[in-house]
């Protein structure tokens, strides 16, 4: 838990105080951001810039409030607007290098469940491989993209709905 | 959905490397570009007030 008096000095302006909750929050952060966009280079350039709007932001923060929070919720905007301008890229390109390909799981399945994923709309596909692929709670999904469990259920519900239609042919294998 | 399949997707969320030397970068780099545009700034009112020895009482009354 990060003390008041460091979360005070930061809203102050004091880079050692920014310096400490870089480095207790970067990984978290890094985490939360990577569960989204699924590629480890945007995820650290989104990680440092998630930071440095906080420091910019940082005579607005409550330091009273969690600061884990506050860098989530700015992380998950900047996620989301990450995922609205790319274009889901060919699979063959993707460098998340990040499951362990499960043998019982054709390649050519495996990529058709990536591809619909990434084709679904930024908000819906962010909803979706959270609580699908990551498994995170509703709850924490719904503090984390700032909107309510209700929404979070609503947005998974419409990206099955649309993953379904598109990944018909698996489920008839 | 088959969750079971979908498991197998999930993104490796470990961080590999500290961050804190590219935020470090940024912070300088901005630092220095508002440090430069400062400059330019006042080295325009400087040259300004050469140049129009009067544009100095103008400049005096706004601030």
């Amino acid at each position: 838990m990060t003390e008041l008096a460091t979360l005070e000095r930061f809203t102050a302006g004091d880079l050692v105080a920014f310096e400490i909750l870089f480095r207790e929050f970067q990984g978290p952060v890094y985490g939360w951001v990577m569960r989204i966009v699924r590629d480890r280079g945007a995820a650290e350039e989104l990680t440092v810039e998630t930071f440095w709007r906080a420091w910019n932001a940082r005579a607005r923060f409550d330091p009273s409030r969690s600061f884990g929070a506050w860098a989530r919720r700015i992380a998950s905007n900047l996620a989301l607007n990450h995922l609205k301008g790319r274009r889901p890229p060919p699979i063959a390109d993707d460098p998340s290098g990040a499951a362990t390909m499960d043998p019982a799981i054709a390649g050519e399945t495996r990529a058709a469940i990536e591809r619909a994923f990434r084709e679904l709309p930024a908000k819906l596909q962010a909803a979706a491989t959270l609580a699908l692929i990551e498994e995170e709670p509703y709850d924490e999904i719904a503090r984390g993209l700032g909107i309510s469990v209700g929404g979070v259920k609503s947005r998974v519900f419409r990206a099955v709905r649309i993953l379904r239609k598109k990944l018909e042919w698996i489920r008839t294998d | 959905m088959d969750t079971n399949r979908l498991k197998h997707l999930r993104a490796d969320t470990e961080l590999k490397r500290d961050l804190w030397p590219d935020m470090r970068r940024r912070l300088d780099e901005r630092t220095l570009r508002v440090s430069l545009l400062d400059w330019a700034l006042i080295a325009a009112i400087l040259a300004t007030v050469v140049a129009f020895p009067e544009s100095a009482l103008a400049l005096l009354y706004h601030l």
